[in-house]
């Protein structure tokens, strides 16, 4: 697949309108927000996007790459297709699988169009030097065997709700929040359990145990009402006067926070729709 | 005398610890009622602040309690009071600077939520308050576990 030779026009232009740190389509910052990219690519004492962040899991330890626009260590020279299929088909443009730290099988549900988005907005970031480091997978775990992991569990989504707000808020939650790659537990072989979509784990991100999210009275979100949730999700607060912590307040402040009223209100619709799952014990 | 010495200093540690460790414990009691205190209190404000029940002067109560509550939270995490069944983390006293930025911040934002609702702009109260609520995420991001 050539890159066409005038891929690096937009960014010409860009930097001589002097336009180089605003987004180059409204919409991207906006994608940018909801699917929540930065959190993870950044490190603590690291620059915006420039990778480094590790994640400790059961299949080993997987450090975040630099997405921003570097050619030799960044994705710079990638093609706006090298990124669709990346983020939508955990492939790199040589070909590997991505071990899926990285939450493709969620991105997956994204529109191309939303996903060309990002690759605007994220091609227009500063670039920063910054070599990505090597994951620490574990001893029986290779690239060969998540190409077949790949090809053996990803699947074409379901159709999914016809009310639009639903839709919307399932768009959100799925394709672009990835919500369940925390909230929804996981098999053994590493893929999120669909009959128990967004009812928490014990062992989730850091060590740390999360909620149960569907409209479980008891132990999930039940006794909540739609104001509650929306207001949760734009400020942390729960119910009950206390404010998350932890991963969570990350989501808050650099997703839900900056989303519209009406996206939160559509999340929140489509969480009380799910269906009730109480926590495992 | 001096064979002594050693057998001794144990001795007077073991004496000692217990002493100690029971002083953190309590601690963590009560920093734990504070905290539920300060969430109860929250939580009362926020349905006030965002117009779900019209309780009169009450939000002058509650705000006045939030500054109180949260004039001094540093003070309830001494050194030691990270044993024993507590979600505050290492890191507070690691990063013991940083820890009592973060809590004067509470102070702050709490003091500026009092004045804005004595001062009756409901435009005013409802950023303050969205102050306070960040001061308390942003803590509790670095500093607390999470359970569930």
């Amino acid at each position: 697949m050539t890159r066409p030779r005038t891929a690096w026009l937009p960014g010409l232009a860009l930097l001589l309108t002097g336009a180089v740190t605003a987004s180059p389509s409204g919409d991207g910052e906006y994608l940018f927000h909801a699917a929540g990219c930065l959190a993870c690519h950044t490190a603590e004492d690291g620059e915006p996007l420039a990778g480094g962040r590790a994640f400790d899991t059961p299949f080993g330890v997987f450090y975040a790459p630099n997405i921003t626009p570097d050619k030799e260590t960044g994705i710079g020279s990638w093609s706006r297709t090298d990124f669709i299929t990346a983020l939508k088909h955990g492939r790199s443009p040589d070909g590997d699988a991505y071990y899926p730290v990285f939450p493709y099988p969620s991105y997956r549900l994204m529109s191309d169009a939303d996903a060309g988005s990002l690759y605007d907005y994220l091609m227009a970031r500063p670039p920063v030097t910054r070599e990505n480091r090597a994951h620490e997978p574990a001893w029986w775990l290779n690239r060969w065997l998540m190409q077949a992991w790949q090809w053996w569990f990803l699947e074409e989504p379901s159709p999914g709700p016809s009310d639009p707000q639903l839709q919307r808020g399932r768009y959100l939650v799925d394709a672009l929040g990835h919500c369940g790659e925390c909230h929804t537990p996981r098999t053994l072989a590493g893929t999120l359990d669909p009959d128990r979509y967004l009812a928490g784990t014990r062992e989730g991100p850091d060590g740390e145990a999360v909620p149960n999210i569907t409209p479980h009275r008891e132990t999930g979100i039940g006794k909540w009402d739609a104001d509650d949730l929306a207001y949760f999700l734009e400020s942390g607060e729960r119910p009950d006067g206390d404010y998350t912590g932890g991963l969570m307040s990350e989501v808050i402040d650099n997703t839900t926070a900056r989303l519209t009223a009406a996206d939160r209100a559509a999340m929140v619709a489509w969480l009380q729709s799910v269906t009730a799952q109480g926590s495992e014990e | 005398m001096r064979r002594m010495l050693i057998p001794l200093i144990v001795a007077v540690a073991a004496i000692g610890a217990p002493a100690i460790a029971d002083e953190a414990e309590n601690y963590i009691k009560y920093r734990q009622a504070m905290m539920k205190a300060i969430a109860g209190h929250t939580g009362a404000s926020s349905q006030i602040v965002r117009g779900k029940i019209d309780a009169g002067s009450d939000l002058a109560m509650h705000a006045r309690a939030l500054a109180e509550l949260n004039s001094d939270l540093a003070r309830l995490f001494p050194e030691g009071s990270d044993f024993g069944e507590t979600r505050a983390k290492e890191a507070i006293w690691e990063n013991w600077d940083k820890f009592e930025q973060a809590a004067r911040a509470g102070t702050e934002a709490t003091a500026a939520f009092a004045e804005a609702v004595d001062g009756g702009d409901r435009e005013k109260i409802a950023a303050a308050f969205k102050e306070v609520g960040k001061s308390c995420k942003d803590c509790h991001k670095d500093f607390r576990q999470k359970d569930d």
